[in-house]
């Protein structure tokens, strides 16, 4: 039997007990044999501590994100005000012309649906509490206050899976794409939701981009919301039908 | 007497995705390191590490619990939370105490041991000496030159999947296959160190 194959089954607990005598002699008595048993040990090792320096570089990059967001401050927001509602007016210029005489693409669709659906986000009456006051905002078309309101919030409380998905409207809203996907993902990952619209809300934001390669993304991932009976299934169907 | 869990419905959820593979045991470990990744700043402003080193201390603290939630020696006494802070704090206060110096050998060198456990003293010390002097850096470099799939099938290998559990990953036919394959992996692995 090949030396690999003899040390693996040893430390797979395969070797019957009357051998396992034999095997460990064998250590002592040969040293290239003793040389392989030692290779099989800190290769075993040595892809052990790979494993973990990739997941420490996978946790990085998530730690990266969120305190990216995390150190979004208002007076950044400030400065960019001025910046915000003129590219805004242009938007709304510009999307007056795409809705009427654009063309029929995922980018329309996407834009159709949020006017549909996400010009207004509903409030509830009586308390007015940091989300109730995001929400307001966001009715108000004040989406950069709205956003720091869903933001504080997350920071405060990262598990409020409500005001990570505001903050992910809100910031499609603003056309904060990558800002959305990151908080559309995140939702995503809280499998205790009842309902989490976290993917069908990333596949729109897809569309909505259109880089390359968003359009059959997103569709991919509405074939999933589907698939999976996910919250936002009949939009979903919907919007694949039409595109 | 009634018994309640210790376990928010996040936490439980998280516990529950852990105990699963591939991308449902991915999802619980993203899930658990951005649940309470706000440690690493209790890390910088009450214990006044570095955003570095706290970054460190809480992904080795998330990693340990996340093996021992999988290999199911969490006994879950505690929340999650108390659980996972406890590590945490540990790490933080060895690195404070500059007690972690060398860690990873320290903790290479248990993680073999546990594995040489059942040979007798005399075989344990002769392959010890020689896992001793290996070059670990060498090993790791010839490690990335192996290609994804063996890469990843060993990296499987070394978080304790089963041969039927890497196939299942991995979408390979039977376990046996996947055995042959890595097998084959180790050899080329061994081919690569050997040769320099």
């Amino acid at each position: 039997m090949d030396s690999l194959e003899y040390i693996d089954a040893y430390f797979s607990g395969e070797t019957p007990q009357e051998e396992t005598r034999q095997f460990e002699q064998r250590i002592q008595d040969d040293p290239a044999f003793a040389e392989e048993v030692a290779f099989y040990l800190t290769a075993r090792e040595a892809s052990k501590e790979e494993l973990v320096e990739e997941r420490k570089r996978d946790f990085r990059a998530l730690y990266r994100r969120a305190d990216a967001v995390a150190k979004f401050r208002p007076a950044l927001i400030r400065r960019l005000l001025p910046a915000v509602a003129a590219a805004a007016l242009i938007s709304a210029i510009a999307l007056c012309w795409y809705l009427f005489a654009g063309p029929k693409t995922g980018p329309k669709l996407a834009d159709r649906y949020i006017q549909e659906n996400l010009q207004l986000l509903s409030v509830k009456m009586g308390a007015m509490d940091s989300l109730q006051m995001g929400l307001v905002l966001f009715n108000d078309g004040k989406f950069i206050e709205a956003l720091q309101e869903f933001e504080k919030i997350i920071q405060s409380d990262s598990s409020n899976s409500t005001a990570v998905k505001d903050a992910g409207i809100t910031s499609l809203r603003l056309e904060d794409y990558d800002r959305a996907l990151y908080f559309f993902r995140n939702l995503e990952i809280r499998n205790h939701l009842h309902l989490n619209p976290g993917l069908f809300y990333e596949a729109l934001t897809l569309m909505k981009r259109n880089f390359n390669g968003d359009a059959a993304q997103a569709k991919h991932l509405l074939q999933e919301v589907i698939q999976r009976n996910l919250d936002k299934k009949e939009d979903a169907v919907e919007l694949l039908k039409k595109m | 007497m009634s018994i309640t869990s210790p376990f928010s419905d996040a936490d439980g959820q998280i516990i529950e995705l852990l105990l699963q593979n591939g991308l449902d045991k991915r999802r619980g470990e993203d899930a658990l390191f951005t649940r309470y990744d706000y440690f690493i700043r209790e890390g910088m402003s009450k214990l006044g590490l570095s955003e570095d080193e706290s970054f460190n201390a809480y992904s080795d603290s998330v990693l340990a619990a996340i093996e021992k939630i999988s290999n199911g020696t969490f006994e879950g006494r505690s929340s999650l939370k108390t659980y996972l802070y406890q590590i945490f704090h540990n790490k933080c206060v060895d690195l404070l105490r500059k007690n972690s110096t060398n860690k990873s050998s320290i903790h290479r060198t248990d993680s073999i041991s546990e594995r040489l456990l059942h040979i007798t003293d005399k075989a344990r010390s002769a392959v010890q000496v020689l896992i001793d002097k290996a070059d670990w850096k060498l090993l790791k470099e010839k490690l990335t030159q192996l290609g994804d799939d063996c890469r990843k099938m060993l990296m499987l290998w070394a978080d304790n999947f089963s041969d039927r559990q890497i196939a299942a990953e991995m979408e390979y036919k039977t376990s046996d296959v996947v055995k042959t394959s890595r097998l084959r992996c180790l050899e080329k692995l061994k081919r690569l160190y050997k040769t320099v």
